[in-house]
């Protein structure tokens, strides 16, 4: 518990720098997004919001991940049944390695490892991305989609869309140490920074819950009360006091109360919008508007769009590279 | 068949009575269902599937489901759960009155007669005639020239997951799923995804439950529930010349998302 509190007045220190140095800071260096039609990545630079190269990637790019070194770029091409790997300041194509079939979503774990989800496989599967050497697979519900990793790397979180399933993965155990059943397919999740709690939307029942991780159980709710809403992607704030969650056919951002739950705001953006990406310092948040062929930029603090991007072909994934 | 009866009152009597723990925590492990009709069908090749589909999700939770298929009601080895059936509109009527205990599941009967008699455990999973009917005059509207017709389900149907569905249904019994092994797959999952999250409902309570708390992924775009006649609301697709050309709702003539703009709403008073 003493551990734990340190911990606690640790984080509420580099939050507050954070929050200070906001105003100040930097906009990220790029931005780049994967367009599902058009086999290409867009390249946005961050200080003007503007495309500014476009990179032939491989058929059906979807998730997109950097290395926590920052030297490398990930992209799950579904339809090659393979993951492209490009220099983010180059943008040459280094390589590609079999990702399994139809790799589709992914996270990228702090010691530089892929997990990703096999949608038509059932399972989930881990491979070092310098080697492409698959480490090991764990059997998950049907239709396995999103992947995400707690900061510490201790755990894993997969969403079987079919099953309505989280499945916890304990790291480097690589077994299933919970299994939580959600609302009608799950899609996306993020855990806060201890790993305590985890967040998770499903499309298809349209809501939010929020879960707590140790125990297996639910502990929040939230129906996002717009008929068209089939949310997907969901992010932390950096200060943890806001969660925003990808409306899909709302064609909105949804702004909410990370403690309560309770819908803050509704934030317009561009048509069917799946993919989230917050900038390192938490100011800028990027969202991918698929049927609008476009990526909206949102400033989080006044939490309003700020500029539309103009990208390729249905942008699925974001990723920002500071 | 007496003492079947017996056994399912006692079972009902006991879950209202909230003494669910003895009962049931010997048989939570093992949930049975039973399929009436025949068993080369489609209908029951679609229950198959969501038999190995339940039991995928069943084995992370501890329970295994049974599907137990007889062309008649015979010697049953354990009370079932619930009935599914492929059977035509009179047997249906006279199965629901003999186990009005058990939620019933009609997979290919298309009766409205059979919506509009709202009988209590009766689940119809695959759209009315006068669903269907409706999807097609709202896309004559939309189209007035097209002969497209409505269905539940299509082998090309790629949307909403839909293909992931095809390809499982497939990759299982090499055959491509049509309207029948749809419902029949929605019947055991959407039971299935209801006992998961409460095994221990039985009877009444679960008849309550699926017809009041159900939210499904039918791999149709939406959530499904059932209404008040026990029809589950679904969306529909228009086909012509072997081809998806639209989705009912449709959009433009009605409310998309109005699922209730498809056959029989609510009871006749």
């Amino acid at each position: 518990m003493k551990n734990f509190s340190v911990l606690n007045q640790l984080v509420a220190v580099v939050v507050l720098g954070a929050l200070l140095t906001t105003a100040a800071a930097a906009p990220p260096k790029r931005i780049f997004v994967t367009n599902e039609k058009d086999n290409t990545v867009s390249v946005i630079d961050g200080t003007t919001n503007t495309v500014v190269a476009t990179i032939e990637i491989g058929a059906r790019p979807r998730g997109i991940g950097i290395a926590p070194d920052g030297s490398e770029v990930y992209v799950a091409i579904s339809e090659d049944n393979a993951i492209a790997v490009f220099d983010p300041e180059t943008f040459e194509v280094l390589r590609q390695f079999e990702g399994g079939h139809d790799p589709e979503t992914f996270a990228v774990h702090p010691n530089g490892n892929l997990y990703i989800s096999n949608e038509d496989d059932a399972k989930a599967s881990v491979f070092n991305p310098k080697t492409g050497e698959k480490l090991a697979e764990i059997k998950v519900g049907i239709e396995p989609e999103g992947v995400a990793i707690s900061p510490d790397g201790s755990k894993v979180i997969v969403t079987s869309e079919s099953t309505n399933m989280l499945h916890v993965i304990a790291v480097p155990e690589h077994k299933i140490i919970n299994n939580i059943l959600v609302g009608a397919r799950p899609r996306a999740a993020t855990f806060n920074r201890a790993g305590t709690l985890a967040y998770a939307t499903s499309e298809i029942s349209g809501e939010v819950k929020k879960v707590d991780i140790e125990s297996g159980t639910i502990i929040g709710k939230m129906p996002l009360a717009d008929d068209k809403a089939k949310p997907k992607d969901i992010l932390l704030s950096i200060d943890e006091s806001k969660l925003f969650v990808a409306g899909g056919r709302a064609n909105s951002i949804f702004v909410l109360d990370a403690n309560t739950l309770e819908i803050h705001k509704k934030i317009p953006v561009g048509k069917r919008v799946w993919g989230l990406a917050l900038s390192r310092d938490g100011s800028r948040l990027y969202t991918t508007d698929g049927v609008s062929n476009q990526v909206s930029v949102i400033d989080t603090n006044i939490t309003e769009v700020i500029a539309t991007v103009p990208v390729g072909k249905f942008p699925w994934g974001v990723a920002v590279y500071e | 068949m007496y003492y079947l009866n017996r056994l399912l009152s006692g079972l009902c009597c006991v879950a209202i009575l909230g003494l669910t723990i003895d009962s049931r925590a010997l048989s939570a492990e093992e949930i049975t269902v039973l399929y009436i009709g025949d068993a080369d069908s489609a209908a029951h090749l679609g229950a198959r599937q969501g038999l190995t589909e339940a039991n995928a999700q069943g084995e992370f939770m501890g329970i295994q489901y049974r599907l137990v298929s007889q062309t008649e009601i015979g010697e049953m080895p354990t009370v079932p759960v619930a009935i599914i059936t492929d059977v035509d509109a009179s047997r249906l009527v006279q199965l629901a009155d003999q186990y009005q205990y058990l939620p019933l599941f009609n997979l290919t009967a298309k009766d409205l007669s059979l919506r509009e008699d709202c009988i209590p455990n009766l689940f119809h999973v695959g759209p009315s005639e006068a669903m269907l009917r409706d999807a097609e005059r709202q896309w004559r509207q939309h189209a007035p020239d097209s002969s497209a017709r409505a269905r539940a389900w299509h082998r090309s149907f790629r949307k909403y997951a839909a293909a992931q569905l095809n390809i499982r249904f497939k990759e299982q019994f090499k055959l491509a799923m049509d309207d029948d092994a749809w419902a029949g797959w929605a019947a055991m999952k959407l039971l299935a995804d209801t006992m998961v999250r409460q095994p221990s409902l039985a009877g009444e309570q679960l008849i309550a439950e699926l017809k009041t708390n159900l939210a499904f992924d039918g791999q149709k775009g939406r959530d499904m529930g059932f209404r008040e006649t026990g029809q589950l609301r679904q969306p529909l697709l228009l086909v012509e010349m072997d081809k998806i050309i639209g989705e009912a709702p449709v959009r433009g003539v009605v409310d998309s998302s109005d699922l209730d703009s498809l056959g029989l709403p609510f009871c006749p008073k």
